[in-house]
């Protein structure tokens, strides 16, 4: 079964790619996108499948697919790890499918549709395959498939001069990342000359080293601060099911290599103390810019920025407490940090499609202009609500569970006999209760000023729900985020897993029986009548729109409380008609916000660099004599080295 | 395991909590009265407060949607299932069912979520103000709490309150310094979370002194009693948290009549000083700034963060 | 059920007094400052009333009455007075670090004094109790509270509290470690120098920060070399 169902997966896949590409010279029609998008649907499935045998059955499937030489050949091993990832993008990739069908109709240009629809299956086989290598060539391939196909799908609205700046600094960041991964790679096959990915024994420092550079090479994917800045540029200059993906499901992908390389190296507890605090940083500096944001988009990408950091917290913990040897802590951390994993994918994806919906019907992407929608569009509100609802980790629902289980492996850090270390961790553990408490918070600002009281533009007023498919793609990861929550601990019992967690089945039938029962006696007990009518506005006739809280008014705060972390600079000038200052002519004050990271880090290295590379390239200056210059400089060297050696 | 008893201690600890709470928020007020020589309400007030809102209509603002009428219902249900997490007369069989102290928190996040989204329903300045303020204010003493609770688990070495409780039972040493130290921080919380001055004024509707009544401000009849309830029902469960970790005496673990008795006098007892600690405290300082906050918190941070080194290194 | 016993006492007051400490960094009200830092001092009285109960040894006691006459009473009478002559309120005005901050940092600084003493003690294997780890380090903790108090705040009252609040973190310190009769010599030698500088600003009446004490001094300077230029030029347009 499991070896017809891998290869039928991305037969579909191929069809899926190549239809829209072809069909295109033939007709004009949607029905070639629908089809392949179809075809999308039921490789998912396929995969899906697949994975689900695996991880039930703890069984592995290996295939040998191509050789090109013997060290560089495309060789898949899929364990329960690997299976458990691809079980992840076949889920997201289904629902934001089902979303696309209709989504991608509403794009301007025709001719594109049919490449965004295209590439978005060349993006879902890459990673599916990059999760599924087993040699770090095929890794590696796949990894710049994955890349650059998701280059091309930021590009999409490639007018618009944001969107550039977005793909050329995405393309870069991405380049840098697979360069670190190229490193770390020739360095590991130094130490096991091959390049499958097997166990690796050597001494600590080079252990440390190939560490190093791969963290950084995934930290760089994953968007872990401060090498994070592509990703709140790329992922709204995209469209919306394909920010979905990259950020759901692309960098979780980052995640899989940095747990898959942890598996393969004996751990150190620098690293783990590394991950912890790289995390924290992570998760407390996304959030807080997050709340600032009044794009809706970046305020996610800000969010998912924030989870990864969540994720690399868990990932930390089970170093830290695996070095030290409790292996059950460990192994609580670290299915905690993989159910949060699939648990963002799930419902980040879900808020970028309920997001790329609210975005087409409003026309804008900016908080200040919606409202009233939950209205106007009521089931969209409701998924958005079930997202936000996860993400702020509210029980019963999912997000809940997952920080749970990190939590409680903070909690017991007493078994922990360095009483530094265990200080360190619970200076993470104050982070990390922050960092949660500010994501409710972000969250009840996206959705309260979206969604709710009255619209504040015109077309917010005159917004409409979205077609079907655009509420089933959502509503299918929604109904998700639900079940993980409620059956979590079922779910884990299934897997093999027992961890001493609540029942959440049992918290949630108690929520909704104890909601039942109050309504049910109020209704009897307490008067029934009810009346609408105007919020009093303080004496106004009316009540526009003006009255209601802005979203920058709703942040002011917090922001204002952590002012040193914003960094806005206050410049004001005054100008004089006289010398003594006393008459008053003209004035300017400004509020500025540094881009910390950007002017700070970026830019000045960006300098530094090109300043180099100008140098560099006084070498090749395109003069053919000079060329002819360096032919005969190295054909003499040559024979020097020849005359020496000889 | 004793099914029968736990359904038992549940019913009792949920009818316990819905009846006592209403009766400490009249306590509070009549003591801050007395701190102003005036005589204050009489002391079963808040249930007459309740019965005549149940006894209204709502009103449900033209802007607002489902989101007003199932928020108070949540709310409620939040607490009475939080209720159960408390034992305030009788701990419970040991039972991995109820009891993990960080889904206490959540629950009790779940209901200020909502209620946040409440305020900005109905497109009132009221609404908004009062809601950014209280997400900004609780996402402030999310570390502390965190960092207290984390401190009560390695005291005990449990994350389960009624666990917790028994262990506070069994010890044999009267005053624990440590427990001492962590009560201070308990009871800031207490402060913060039942909006009580110098974080909030619960008896104010001016613009610029409220928080959580700013956001109760749009609900009217059932709803707004549901809302009542459930910020006495929270008060009584911190304090509850407060008393049987540091004065557990009375507390008892058999279900027998007489056991319970005594345990009820006792925590009434024991609540009855609470209350007036509260409202002497109350009335002892002004509302803060909001922006001077965060120095109080980082006050309570400090305290909890050196009770966890001292118990780290003891 | 045992009562708590003199450990637990010492533990709940040394906490207690550290918690004082952070108060003083927070707080900008001078009158509070002044209350908060004789609470301090009553609160170091009966630890070294606790510790003379315990041992029987006389300097403690006395110890603990000269604290209460000079810290509790006669030191902040002294500074209600002046600050009641000289009508100083507030101090507003942070230098360098905000409260908040300030307070993560001594959160900090604690640990790592803990981290320090703990490796320094298990090598003395003098005096091998928790309770004796704990004062030292709550000690020297507060020593470096104290600091932080001095250089971020501008008002010299506040100055003045915060060396207090040093002094008081080294009597806590020496409780736990040297010998007594020093201590009590230097401690006399200390609170003297504070009322001198007490006295000092009461004379000149300093009423702000350090830059008007100057300006106060020299009254004349900047009047002077503007009259000076002014003859200047009168005297260039006349030629």
């Amino acid at each position: 079964m499991l070896e017809i169902l891998f290869p039928l997966g991305l037969a579909s896949f191929l069809v899926a790619i190549l239809l829209p590409l072809f069909a295109s010279k033939l007709t004009n029609s949607k029905t070639p996108r629908q089809a392949s998008l179809i075809f999308t649907f039921f490789a998912c499935i396929a995969i899906l499948a697949f994975a689900l045998e695996i991880i039930l059955s703890n069984k592995s499937f290996s295939l040998l697919a191509y050789q090109i030489v013997p060290s560089f050949q495309f060789s898949f091993l899929v364990d329960r790890l690997a299976a458990f990832f691809l079980a992840l993008v076949a889920i997201v990739s289904v629902a934001v499918a089902i979303y696309s069908v209709s989504y991608v109709e509403h794009t301007e240009h025709d001719g594109r549709k049919n490449l965004i629809v295209s590439f978005m299956n060349i993006f879902i086989v890459s990673m599916l395959l990059v999760v599924a290598s087993f040699s770090m060539f095929s890794f590696l391939f796949f990894w710049e498939t994955m890349a650059l196909s998701s280059f091309l799908l930021v590009m999409v609205e490639f007018e618009k001069k944001d969107t550039q700046k977005a793909g050329i600094f995405y393309f870069v960041m991405t380049h840098l990342s697979t360069l670190f991964l190229i490193f770390a790679f020739l360095f590991i096959y130094t130490v096991t000359k091959t390049f499958d990915m097997t166990q690796i024994r050597a001494d600590p420092i080079i252990n440390s080293v190939a560490f190093a550079f791969l963290f950084l090479g995934f930290a760089i994917k994953a968007g872990v601060i401060p090498l994070h800045k592509w990703l709140p540029y790329a992922h709204p200059a995209s469209p919306s099911n394909i920010s979905a993906l990259m950020s759901g499901v692309m960098i979780k992908i980052a995640i899989y290599g940095l747990i898959r390389f942890l598996f393969l190296l004996p751990m150190q507890t620098w690293w783990g103390i590394l991950i912890l605090f790289a995390g924290a940083v992570s998760a407390l500096i996304g959030v807080i810019y997050a709340l600032k944001e009044h794009d809706i988009k970046k305020m996610l990408a800000y969010s998912s920025i924030e989870n990864i950091g969540i994720i690399l917290i868990g990932i930390g913990l089970y170093v830290v407490f695996s070095v030290a040897g409790i292996e059950a802590i460990a192994l609580l951390a670290l299915i905690g940090a993989l159910f949060h994993t699939l648990n963002h994918a799930i419902f980040k994806s879900l808020l970028f499609m309920a997001t790329g919906s609210v975005v087409n019907a409003t026309g804008t992407r900016d908080i200040e202009g919606m409202g009233g929608l939950i209205k106007r569009m009521p089931t969209t509100g409701v998924l958005f609500l079930v997202g936000a609802v996860s993400i702020s980790a509210l029980p019963p629902f999912n997000g809940f569970v997952s920080e749970l289980m990190i939590f409680q492996a903070f909690f017991q850090t007493t078994v922990l006999s360095n009483p530094f270390l265990e200080v360190l961790l619970i200076v993470a553990l104050a982070m990390f209760a922050f960092t949660s408490a500010l994501a409710a918070a972000c969250f009840v600002k996206a959705f309260g000023i979206s969604f709710l009281a009255l619209p504040r533009s015109e077309k917010s007023k005159n917004a409409k729900e979205s077609p079907k498919l655009m509420l089933i793609g959502p509503a299918v990861l929604a109904v998700l985020c639900i079940a993980f929550g409620i059956f979590s601990l079922q779910l884990f019992g299934v897997l093999g897993f027992s961890f001493p967690l609540p029942n959440m089945l049992f918290i949630g039938a108690l929520l909704g029986g104890f909601y039942a029962f109050i309504y049910i006696a109020l209704r009897e007990v307490a008067n029934r009548r009810e009346r609408f009518a105007e919020t009093w506005g303080c004496g106004f006739p009316t009540q526009t729109f003006k009255m209601e809280y802005s979203a920058s008014g709703f942040s002011e705060p917090i922001v204002t409380i952590l002012k040193s972390i914003f960094r806005t600079q206050k410049k004001s000038e005054r100008y004089f008609y006289d010398d003594k200052n006393v008459i008053f002519k003209d004035g300017k004050a400004e509020i500025q916000l540094i881009n910390f990271f950007e002017e700070r880090i970026y830019l000045p290295v960006a300098a530094v660099i090109r300043k180099i590379s100008l140098k560099v390239n006084n070498i090749q200056r395109g003069d053919a004599d000079l060329h002819i210059a360096y032919a005969f400089v190295t054909i003499v060297v040559f024979l020097l080295i020849i005359w020496w050696f000889a | 395991m004793d099914y029968l008893s736990l359904i038992a201690y549940g019913i009792l600890n949920t009818l316990f909590v819905l009846l006592i709470s209403p009766l400490f928020i009249s306590l509070i007020k009549i003591v801050k009265a007395h701190a102003q020589k005036r005589r204050g309400p009489p002391i079963l007030q808040t249930y007459r407060n309740l019965t005549k809102l149940l006894k209204k209509e709502t009103i449900y603002s033209t802007n607002s949607s489902w989101i007003m009428r199932a928020t108070p219902l949540v709310n409620i249900a939040a607490l009475l299932v939080a209720s159960l997490f408390v034992p305030l007369l009788v701990i419970p069989q040991p039972n991995d069912l109820v009891g993990n102290i960080i889904l206490f928190l959540y629950l009790l996040a779940m209901a200020k979520f909502f209620m946040a989204l409440s305020g900005l329903d109905a497109g009132s300045t009221f609404g908004g103000m009062g809601s950014s303020r209280e997400m900004a204010i609780s996402a402030l003493i999310e570390p502390v709490i965190i960092v207290v609770f984390a401190a009560l688990a390695f005291a005990f070495k449990t994350i389960n309150l009624p666990d917790m409780f028994r262990g506070a039972l069994a010890s044999n040493v009267l005053v624990d310094p440590i427990l001492i130290l962590i009560s201070i921080s308990i009871f800031i919380v207490i402060i913060v979370e039942s909006a009580r001055a110098p974080v909030d004024n619960p008896e104010t509707h001016l613009e610029l002194t409220m928080i959580h009544e700013a956001m109760i401000l749009e609900q009217s009849g059932k709803n707004l009693a549901m809302m009542e309830m459930s910020s006495a029902m929270k008060q009584l469960l911190l304090m509850g948290v407060l008393i049987n970790v540091l004065v557990p005496w009375g507390l008892t673990s058999d279900f027998t009549a007489p056991s319970i008795l005594i345990s009820f006098a006792a925590f009434t007892v024991k609540a009855i000083v609470l209350a007036v600690i509260i409202g002497l405290f109350e009335s002892s300082c002004a509302k803060s700034r909001l922006f001077r906050l965060p120095g109080l918190f980082a006050v309570a941070l400090f305290l909890s963060f050196i009770t966890l080194i001292i118990e780290v290194f003891a | 059920m045992i009562i708590a016993s003199v450990g637990n006492i010492a533990q709940i007051l040394i906490v207690l007094i550290l918690a004082t400490a952070a108060v003083i960094i927070m707080k900008r009200d001078i009158r509070s400052l002044i209350k908060t830092y004789s609470f301090q001092s009553l609160l170091l009285a009966l630890m070294a009333l606790l510790y003379f109960v315990e041992t029987g040894s006389l300097t403690l006691l006395f110890l603990a009455i000269i604290i209460l006459v000079s810290k509790v009473v006669i030191i902040p009478r002294f500074m209600g007075v002046v600050q009641k002559r000289l009508n100083i309120k507030r101090d507003v005005k942070f230098h360098f670090l905000s409260p908040v901050t300030s307070l993560l940092a001594s959160i900090t600084i604690v640990l790592f004094v803990y981290l320090a003493f703990s490796s320094i003690l298990s090598e003395l294997n003098r005096f091998n109790s928790s309770l004796f780890l704990l004062g030292a380090t709550v000690g020297m903790s507060i020593v470096f509270m104290g600091m932080i108090v001095v250089f971020t705040r501008k008002q010299t009252l506040t100055n003045i509290i915060g060396y207090l609040t040093m002094e008081n973190g080294v009597v806590l310190f020496s409780l736990f470690l040297t010998e007594l009769p020093l201590l009590i010599e230097v401690l006399i030698i200390v609170d003297l120098i504070m009322l001198t500088l007490i006295a000092t600003i009461l004379a000149f009446g300093i009423d702000s920060t350090i830059e008007e004490f100057h300006a106060r001094l020299n009254p004349f300077h900047d009047s002077q070399k503007k009259a000076s230029e002014e003859i200047k030029d009168l005297e260039a347009e006349q030629q």
